[in-house]
């Protein structure tokens, strides 16, 4: 037969197949897998990018460019040349004065049309600036400023009043009640006024030399905002600070990472899952094909053609369940992403086509990795079986198969992660928890054989019997019920972790510039109002000039190194080590106030820029340089909110420098009646309400938990799978037995009883396997992963054992109950 | 499967006089938790064109290994098999398998059908491994001379141990092979239903001349039989 034929002779076999119900199992297994990998990729690939978008808010575009100097003509004209929206907005420090002539700093920004490209500015008009009007995306009017609560409570504004700024004289139309990248600028802590930027040159409030931000906004596709980020990289670098979403806010960047590693997690356990299904049913198909094999062979097959008829039947099989898990996995993302769209107040951005293709590649490395070998052995067959009727030489849990196995499972993981180390360390995770269910799985077994009376003899008896496969079968009970109460429990106790990190006290109001004599009266005032702050912290403005004694303006210096060197840091001093702080590397110094000029260095910010444990920093503030020794090195948790410092330094190296003090609390009352008179009572300090940047970060912590509840669905999908050819694996041998239970007088009642026992004493098994793997799995995913506090949860380990006995009995049950009730006569003739 | 050597063709088909199978000098031995074991001692044997045989002996005394060697399913330890010509020890599995293809049928005590298979497909099955553009055609041809037309359409399962026996014959007998190699054919079969089945597989092997080796334990089938050995002590006597 020549290879056409043979493939012909293979679909006409698969039609066969599939009406007298042989590949079932695996058909619906490799639907799984794909629908799931195509939905869980379809769906995270959209929710990621639109979570991505919404994170884009905070920079009020997915891309900008930054820039002490007016930005080049050819990048804007480059990008101008390119699919992508822009906008511009440039911000500098002026001084406002009203018609009764009080004056006040505030923090320019001149915009285009067209910014926010991401996010909304959330106006209200100046007759009633209370009453948020629609949200638009236009720049102010030509004549016209917008400005926010602050100015307005503190130059007592009113409709109808003019503002003098520059050379101009504008007119206050809008108060400002949100500015989606106003947590970009966290302390640019005067108040905001909003001009167009047609009307800046006429103000003639920038010249040369004027402290001025430039920066381009841009919004579109991810491969055009690449494309443009290497761009203005490879050409303008020396001038040009770009900024993505994830570059942004560590608040946010850790929001967002978490969200998908979270969804991540979700598709690597589903296809782990839909994998381990397909690879039990492909065995359960070789083996069924063990006899067919044979008797082709007899007839004249050879032994390739026999592997090729047997292949070709699995891959048709496999491109008709790709093409229908495609269709669902499409309409099942479809469902989800309307039912989110809302959520997100915006349409997701339309699913790529990587995804089915990789669900589609997912479902034949399973195939070829779980089923070749098993499907070679039956082609290999000994044809005296059709004579002798000894199948021995099929078990396929030789070395070979199972490193076949793993180097599937090795593909298929770094398929949809990209990442080497994770995939190896999956694999490395997958033969540690096979072992181990294997290892203690067969202890068990034949503890239970022992333990059993007379009454269980018969079902424990089936499970020593049959131990191969009962050992295969409770490993895979355990991978499926594991999954099971990852998603069902671990999932809720990672996210409720999630949730708590940012607790709901979490600070919402900063204030800074503090002068050193407010700040008792301040303490107090706080004090009085009820108000806890998590400490008042010194603050001093401060260039960088020395790393261990070498300036960092010298000849060799990088342009980001200049950059460095330009800019001021906020540091502080303290005795102790700030909330919420930890020390990972070296020491904090004495406490009594003794220590000799030390510094403590936030790690991740020693890290990028090779800041050692004793190395010594040179500072100059207000014309003062002083020299510390690095101390330790510590970690900060940004996402708290509070008041935290990349370099704290010990009181000897900044103490009497000009300095002014910063804190953070959180407050329940309305912004603006809290701080009612702190700036009368405490000239120069400057309030910030954070509270719509931590509104912000909870929702789009709620929004990704939302979507991995979804995304987990599919994973409980691919875990019932897993169960379910589980169970059927071992339907060929329990027919037999049954058969010649039944003709021996056992009772329906008798065989009923050892079916959902046996079953049962599996389930429970693979149940107290699972809650250990999954506590153990949850341990380290809270502690590497998701660094997130871990909570044993005692459920687990009731609803694993309790839950895997009474659930695998019942699946057991109903998957063998036709075998019982099949007349013993027919029932021996199948067996036959 | 693949296209057949030229030599087979012209010696299976020539005339009726030649031999179709041949062993000589055949031994098997196997390896067994005693150390070796000899299960066929130096056997010989001949079976000419249209010739019937029939090898008898007790259970366990190597009939079964004597068919499935002289069918080419096994090898000999020892020894020399010809089959429609061709040296069966010179041949690998793959080329043993295409020189049974077609040329070659065969009939098991249980009977053998693929059970996701129906009845008509069981009987194409032979003719799609070579290729036979008319295998439906044939099959059902071949259902009907057997008497299951009406069953063409069944599974195994949902047919008496009779039944399948008739479409397991259908499939042997559907390429017209030369050879037939039967392994206990009523086996599984009450005397009645193993009569019948006994009645059709010679008539069929009367009308398409085919040389038939079967193994029982079945003296009276063994007595249709041109010649009957007896397998005894790993020997194959005449009886």
């Amino acid at each position: 037969m020549n290879l056409t034929k043979q493939l012909k002779f293979a679909w006409r076999s698969l039609a066969r197949d599939l009406k007298a119900g042989e590949l079932r199992v695996l058909a619906l297994a490799l639907l799984v897998a794909v629908a799931s990998v195509t939905a869980v990729g379809f769906f995270t690939d959209r929710i990621g990018r639109a979570v991505e978008r919404q994170a884009g808010d905070v920079l009020a575009a997915d891309l900008i460019a930054t820039s002490g100097f007016p930005l080049p003509e050819a990048l804007f004209e480059s990008i101008d040349n390119r699919p992508l929206d822009s906008a511009q907005h440039i911000r500098f420090p002026s001084v406002v004065v009203n018609p009764r002539d009080e004056s006040q700093l505030v923090a320019v920004k001149a915009v285009t049309d067209g910014y926010p490209l991401r996010g909304t500015l959330k106006l209200a008009d100046i007759k009633e600036p209370a009453v948020a009007l629609p949200s638009g995306t236009s720049a102010p009017e030509a004549g016209n400023v917008w400005v926010d609560g602050q100015l307005l409570a503190a130059l007592a504004l009113s409709a109808g009043d003019t503002l003098e700024l520059g050379a101009s004289t504008f007119t206050v139309s809008k108060v400002i009640l949100f500015e989606p990248d106003r947590g970009q600028n966290a302390f640019e802590f005067a108040p905001r006024v909003m001009i167009n930027m047609q009307d800046l040159a006429a103000a003639e409030l920038i010249g040369e030399g004027s402290r001025a931000r430039y920066t381009l906004l841009m919004s579109g596709p991810t491969t055009e905002l690449e494309a443009a980020r290497d761009f203005i990289n490879a050409e303008y670098s020396d001038q040009v600070r770009v900024q993505g979403v994830r570059d942004g806010s560590p608040q946010m960047k850790r929001a967002l990472d978490r969200a998908q590693r979270f969804l991540g997690l979700a598709s690597v356990v589903t296809v782990l899952l839909a994998g381990a299904a397909i690879a039990l049913a492909v065995r359960h198909f070789a083996y069924r094909q063990a006899d067919a094999s044979a008797v082709m062979r007899t007839l004249g097959a050879t032994r390739n053609e026999v592997i090729v008829w047997l292949s070709a039947r699995l891959a048709l099989i496999a491109i008709v369940a790709s093409m229908a898990g495609i269709v669902i996995g499409w309409l099942a993302q479809l469902i989800l992403a309307k039912l989110l769209a809302g959520w997100f107040g915006l349409t997701l951005p339309a699913p790529g086509v990587l995804s089915p293709i990789i669900g589609m590649m997912t479902a034949f490395i399973a195939l070829a990795g779980f089923g070749l070998l098993p499907i070679i052995k039956a082609g290999r067959v000994n044809v005296m079986s059709v004579l002798q009727r000894d199948y021995s030489g099929l078990d396929s849990s030789s070395l070979v198969a199972s490193a076949l196995g793993l180097v599937a499972t090795f593909l298929v993981v770094f398929l949809l992660s990209k990442d080497a180390l994770l995939s190896a360390i999956v694999v490395l995770g997958v033969v540690a928890m096979l072992s181990v269910f294997g290892i203690f799985g067969r202890l068990m077994i034949s503890a239970v054989r022992a333990m059993a009376g007379q009454r269980f003899r018969l079902s424990t008896a089936g499970l020593q019997r049959r131990a191969a496969s009962s050992v295969v079968q409770l490993a895979a009970f355990a991978m499926g019920i594991m999954a099971l109460l990852l998603i069902s429990i671990v999932r809720v106790d990672l996210l409720a972790a999630w949730e708590q990190d940012l607790p709901a006290d979490a600070p919402n109001v900063f204030v800074v510039n503090i002068q050193p004599d407010q700040v008792e009266g301040f303490a107090k005032q706080l004090e009085s109002q009820g108000i806890e702050s998590t400490g008042i912290y010194p603050m001093v403005r401060a260039r960088l000039v020395a790393h261990n004694g070498k300036s960092i303006v010298n000849d060799e210096a990088s342009e980001q190194q200049l950059r460095r060197a330009r800019r001021e840091y906020n540091l502080s001093f303290s005795n102790t080590l700030p909330l919420n702080n930890e020390i990972v590397a070296g020491e904090w110094w004495a406490e009594d106030g003794s220590a000799p000029p030390l510094l403590s260095i936030e790690q991740e910010w020693a890290e990028e820029r090779g800041y050692a444990i004793g190395d010594t920093l040179t500072f100059k503030a207000a014309g003062v340089e002083t020299t510390a020794t690095v101390a330790n090195w510590r970690e900060v948790d940004w996402e708290s909110f509070q008041v935290n410092f990349f370099a704290v330094s010990s009181p000897a190296m900044l103490e009497g420098l000009p300095s002014t003090y910063v804190t953070s609390f959180h407050i329940e009352e309305n912004f603006a009646s809290a701080t009612t008179g702190w700036v009368r009572q405490f000239p120069g300090i400057a309030t910030l309400d954070i509270g719509a940047i931590i509104t912000r970060v909870k929702s789009l912590m709620d929004r990704a938990s939302l979507a991995v509840e979804y995304v987990f669905l599919f994973t409980l999908l691919a875990g019932f799978c897993v169960l379910l050819a589980a169970v059927q694996s071992s339907q060929g041998e329990r027919i037999r037995e049954s058969a010649l239970l039944r003709a021996l007088g056992a009772s329906h009642k008798q065989l009923r009883e050892a079916v959902v026992l046996e079953f049962a004493i599996l389930g429970a098994i693979a149940g107290l396997l699972a809650a250990v793997f999954a506590t153990g799995i949850a341990w380290s995913l809270s502690q590497y992963v998701f660094e997130l506090p871990f909570r044993l949860n005692v459920w687990l380990w009731v609803i694993g054992i309790f839950g895997g006995a009474l659930g695998i009995a019942v699946a057991g049950y109903l998957a063998t109950r036709r075998v019982l009730f099949t007349p013993p006569i027919v029932a021996l003739r199948h067996a036959n | 499967m693949t296209s057949q050597p030229q030599a087979i063709e012209n010696s299976a088909r020539d005339d009726n006089a030649g031999v179709v199978l041949s062993g000589q000098s055949i031994a098997k031995r196997v390896s067994g938790p005693d150390g070796n074991l000899t299960i066929l001692h130096a056997l010989d044997i001949d079976v000419q064109s249209g010739e019937t045989v029939a090898i008898v002996g007790p259970s366990g005394s190597g009939k079964s290994t004597v068919l499935g060697i002289l069918a080419g399913l096994d090898t000999p330890t020892e020894g020399r098999v010809e089959l429609l010509g061709e040296p069966l020890s010179e041949l690998d599995e793959d080329s043993r398998a295409r020189l049974r293809a077609g040329k070659v049928g065969f009939v098991f005590q249980s009977f053998q059908l693929l059970p996701g298979l129906s009845a008509l497909e069981n009987v194409m099955l032979p003719l799609e491994i070579t290729g036979d553009k008319d295998a439906s055609v044939k099959a059902s041809a071949m259902l009907e001379k057997v008497g299951l037309s009406e069953r063409s359409g069944h599974l195994p399962l949902q047919l008496s141990g009779g039944e399948q026996q008739r479409v397991a014959l259908a499939r042997a007998f559907v390429t017209q092979p030369s050879v037939l190699f039967a392994d206990e054919p009523t086996g599984n079969l009450d005397s009645e239903t193993g009569d019948k089945v006994v009645e059709l597989m010679f008539s069929l092997r009367e009308q398409q001349g085919t040389s038939v080796v079967l193994v029982t334990h079945d003296d009276t089938l063994a007595s249709r039989c041109d010649r009957t050995l007896r397998m005894g002590n790993g020997r194959l006597e005449a009886v």
